[in-house]
């Protein structure tokens, strides 16, 4: 289940708790398994799964809420936004795209989504991701609920992403926009390798910033990792991830990503940290900002979707296209 | 006391000073060693690496900017905490204080924590006024409560401990609503050493020259000091301004350090502890060994996280991983000093009795009630306010009760255990958050999530459950032996508290977002109450509450101390052990649901006392409502003020509460 790329690296410190988690971690990457009984617990799926577009169908497609914003953006692109979301506004800013319609409702803390709030919104079916599992006995008085995992040990958010898709389209009784998702994604990849064709293959660092001194970088099991896979191109780090797919670094320990990477920063930045990059001297002297070329800023939201990865994917190659090679 | 009193003789003084700087070179000689830094450049490169690195060579680079910087930042925070930790533990004769106990720390965290998120951009210089005010008030409330008691060892550590607290509390409350900063202030907060420029330790080197020349200055009226205060003064020395140099020059070198790199815990508690068995006595020795043995301290934990963390793996903050062995060396610091149990003080609070105190009582329920009626009827949806009445209220009702009974149930439990453990210990900053139960209960929470692959539906409650239960085995076994005093039992249990935070600190540095839901849930609420649960819980409350009152004689006799207890027919040592496995029981069934931190066990017999309700049954009836008033309002306000967002009602009543106690505290006349 845990792949050698994981794990090996790190066997020697038995004791400590990190790897410990994580080979705990891999006994349960059953996440998946309960969703065909809440799926059944459904009234009223079967009949409309058939019934793509009608009026009739409209009206008994079940109205669902979504704890996570990864399952929200999928749902949104499914055509079938959410009746709410936590923390409405920070989805505005982090995930930007596809944007909420108006009419869903803020549900506030992903960790406490306000119960009375959504109680009145009476959902037929609530969405949420596996960390989420202490609300769910809380939740699931108010309606059945659905737990969808796209980031386990095993590192394929891509294909998870894709079969949790398919999953929220059957739950939104919208079976074929799921495959439609699907193939827009694989479309917007040939677009986007056809937009980067002429240009040098360069291998490509995502880098989110913490604050003046850490940041997170994408590896192996990051959406990102999958999406830059898919446009031909590579990943600039290969340094040993977590489950979801990232390293949490000093900036000093960029220093260890392929020198002739072309970097990529995740928007937002947090407030003070840009203005305090210009002046680090060790930042400057890293050997992808040295030569003066700016990064390029992608305001994609970590731990995504299907919508995020197209999204990471159409910017990403614009940018690379725009950008004097 | 003991433990500082002059020494006699210098050259003892002086071999401890030769013994910390051995110490110092011997952990950065194995630390190098064992870091093994000749891996990241060959030896021959490294002079100039260090004095004009290649900006081609990346080693080179990383040597100079990183490496270097990270080794002078640790040596140079260390010396700045062990000299801050050294001079508190020497003005305030009190071999336990440090930044960390006395919540200077964690003030100035608060304080920098609150200024970022108001003000985002860049603080510059700011930041160390900001962290400075908040180390300031900190310790400024530490010493206004324990002023009481006479700045008594225990009773400064007790105080300060809460404020820190009450602090770390309130900074959750900003976490838990800025959920997508949240990494940012714990990387932050843990306290980590990661250097790209030499900007830190050109910050901090001029500084702690200066606080150096200053310390200098103050040995010989610090030694005059250590003479006694009368003595001190009849010799002609201005003991209040000394006193207050000697505490600014702590808290300024204290909050310099958190504000460039955060909160290294613990540093400036050991150091100097550790220089004294070092056999460092004279004012002077200690105050040079105390920074030696910290820089030597930092220096090696710190290697030995790089070391862990891999080069590049992940982020481990030095200053939550100092916590680590810290927090244990406190408990073993306070299990080992040879302090005198806790002097006869009389009844805790000295508001005089009401003539008619059945009456306030009565009025304290009906304010009880109004709160209820609120909690129960208004509410808040998309719209805004409601009123929920008839078919409203039907819906609203099911959701409501339950956590509004659990708020209240929990309320009135750690009142009483308020009560309790105020009365058996003497100690009027006594709460129940201290025994040991409540951090029992985190610690589970967070091995649930630490070794469990999927964090299921009763996981953390059970979890909660039995760490609570553990923890309660163990103050049980602890104090049956009836080996250590009460009040000496609730810094163990502080300490706990401290290790469990530590440990939550590692994990949500390193970003994974279970982390974040393990630090949601560990603040506790009401939230996951349903019916059963809540009746579970109020069922419990009557029960333990109504124990209480059949203590009421010792109670009332046991505040006088051990021997006078005893000469009054008490059995002080069956007593004592009841009554605290009374509190234990009470503050287990109240942690499940409003979290490890609330401060309404503290405060609600404070409250019940100024309202003049001083004997025991007044004072329990009192204590008890006004805590589940106050849990109630807070759980209430917790789910409406910051609408859809909630504050748990713990953290709710920490942040209602602190503020009401310090007035009251401060208001009383001495």
């Amino acid at each position: 289940m845990v792949s050698g790329r994981r794990t090996g690296a790190r066997g020697n410190i038995g004791g400590s708790p990190v790897v410990t988690r994580r080979r705990f971690a891999a006994l349960g990457a059953a996440g998946l398994a309960g969703v065909g009984l809440a799926a059944r617990a459904l009234p009223g799926l079967a009949g409309t799964a058939g019934d793509e577009g009608g009026d009739a169908a409209a009206n008994v497609r079940p109205r669902i809420a979504s704890l996570d914003w990864a399952l929200a953006e999928t749902l949104v692109a499914l055509g079938s936004p959410p009746v709410a979301v936590p923390d409405k506004r920070g989805y505005s800013e982090w995930v930007v795209e596809p944007p909420l319609p108006a009419s869903t409702a803020d549900l506030g803390s992903r960790f406490t989504p306000n119960i009375e709030l959504l109680a009145a919104l009476a959902p037929d079916l609530v969405v949420a991701i596996p960390y989420q599992g202490p609300l769910l006995p809380v939740v699931e008085r108010v309606a059945p609920t659905l737990t969808l995992s796209i980031y386990e040990p095993d590192g394929r958010p891509f294909e998870r992403a894709c079969e949790v898709a398919t999953r929220l389209a059957a739950a939104a009784a919208r079976p074929a926009a799921a495959t439609a998702l699907v193939a827009r994604a694989e479309a917007a990849f040939a677009a986007a390798r056809a937009r980067i064709a002429h240009l040098p293959r360069r291998p490509v660092l995502v880098v989110s910033l913490v604050d003046p001194h850490h940041a997170w970088v994408y590896g192996a099991g990051s959406l990102f990792a999958a999406v830059i896979e898919r446009l031909g191109l590579a990943n600039a780090w290969h340094g040993e991830t977590n489950s979801w797919g990232f390293s949490a670094v000093g900036l000093e320990g960029l220093a260890a990503a392929d020198p002739d990477a072309r970097l990529v920063l995740l928007e937002p930045v947090p407030p003070d940290v840009a203005a305090r990059l210009a002046t680090n001297p060790l930042w400057q002297r890293l050997p992808f900002v040295r030569g003066g070329e700016a990064a390029i800023r992608l305001p994609v939201v970590v731990f995504g979707g299907l919508p995020s990865a197209i999204r990471f994917s159409d910017l990403l190659s614009a940018r690379l296209a725009e950008a004097p090679a | 006391m003991t433990a500082l009193k002059l020494s006699a003789a210098p050259t003892r003084g002086g071999l401890a000073v030769v013994a910390g700087i051995l110490v110092l070179a011997g952990f950065a000689g194995l630390g190098l060693a064992s870091a093994g830094f000749s891996t990241h450049l060959p030896a021959d490169l490294w002079l100039k690496a260090a004095l004009a690195p290649d900006d081609a060579d990346v080693r080179q680079i990383l040597v100079h900017y990183s490496l270097l910087p990270r080794l002078a930042t640790a040596v140079l925070a260390g010396a700045a905490l062990g000299l801050a930790g050294a001079l508190l533990q020497q003005v305030l004769a009190n071999p336990l204080a440090s930044p960390t106990t006395l919540g200077i720390e964690a003030g100035a965290r608060l304080a920098l924590a609150v200024a970022t998120l108001w003000a985002p951009g860049p603080l510059g210089f700011g930041r160390e006024a900001v962290a400075l005010a908040g180390g300031g008030a900190a310790l400024a409330v530490v010493l206004l409560l324990s002023m009481r008691g006479g700045l008594r060892p225990v009773a400064v550590l007790l105080a300060g401990l809460l404020v820190g607290l009450y602090a770390g509390s309130a900074a959750a409350v900003l976490t838990l609503l800025n959920e997508q900063w949240l990494v940012s202030l714990f990387v932050w907060g843990g306290g980590s050493l990661a250097q790209q420029d030499w900007a830190v330790v050109a910050t901090l080197a001029p500084r702690l020259a200066f606080a150096a020349v200053a310390a200098a200055l103050l040995v010989r009226p610090l030694a005059l000091l250590g003479l006694g205060e009368a003595a001190a003064k009849g010799l002609g020395l201005p003991v209040a301004a000394v006193r207050l140099a000697c505490l600014a020059l702590a808290v300024a070198l204290s909050t310099t350090v958190v504000s460039l790199v955060g909160v290294i815990a613990f540093v400036g508690l050991v150091a100097p502890a550790l220089a004294g068995l070092m056999g460092a006595r004279s004012v002077g020795s200690r105050l040079l060994a105390a920074p030696a043995v910290g820089a030597g301290l930092l220096v090696a934990t710190d290697l030995v996280v790089q070391q862990i963390s891999g080069a590049y793996g992940e982020l481990l903050p030095t200053g939550a991983v100092t916590a680590l062995f810290g927090a244990p060396a406190l408990v073993v610091l306070v299990a080992r000093r040879g302090l005198a149990e806790a002097p006869a003080r009389g009844e805790p609070g000295l508001a005089a009795a009401a003539a008619w105190p059945w009456r306030r009582v009565a009025f304290i329920v009906a304010i009880l009630t109004a709160v209820l009626a609120l909690a129960l009827l208004v509410g808040r949806d998309a719209e805004g306010w409601r009123i929920s009445l008839g078919e409203g209220l039907a819906d609203a009702l099911p959701w409501r009760w339950p956590r509004t009974i659990a708020a209240l149930a929990a309320g009135a439990m750690l009142a009483a255990a308020g009560i309790v453990l105020q009365r058996l210990t003497g100690n009027p900053m006594a709460a129940p958050e201290m025994v040991g139960v409540s951090a029992g209960a985190a610690g589970g929470m967070v091995a649930a999530f630490l070794f469990l692959p999927e964090v299921g539906r009763l996981v953390p409650l059970a979890a909660a459950a039995a760490g609570a239960l553990l923890a309660l085995l163990l103050v049980v076994a602890v104090a049956g032996r009836g080996r250590l005093p009460p009040d000496r039992m609730l810094l163990a249990g502080i300490a706990l508290g401290a290790l469990a935070d530590a440990v939550v600190a590692v994990l949500m540095a390193e970003g994974d977002p279970k982390a974040m839901a393990l630090f949601a849930w560990s603040t506790g609420s009401t939230y996951r109450v349903d019916a059963p649960a809540a009746l579970v819980t109020a069922g419990a409350a009557m029960m333990l509450v109504a124990a209480a009152p059949f203590a009421g004689r010792w109670l009332a006799i046991l505040p006088l101390g051990g021997d006078p207890a005893r000469a009054l027919g008490v059995p002080v040592g069956p007593a004592r052990l009841l009554l605290l496995v009374l509190t234990a029981l009470l503050t287990a069934a109240a942690t499940l649901v409003v979290g490890p931190i609330s401060f309404v066990g503290l405060m609600a017999p404070h409250l019940a006392r100024g309202l003049g309700l001083v004997r025991p049954a007044a004072e329990l009836a009192g204590a008890v409502t006004i805590g589940a008033a106050v849990m109630v309002a807070a759980d209430w306000l917790g789910r409406i003020v910051v609408f859809p967002f909630e504050i748990p009602a713990g953290l709710a009543a920490t942040l209602i509460g602190g503020p009401w106690l310090v007035a009251l505290l401060a208001r009383r006349p001495r």
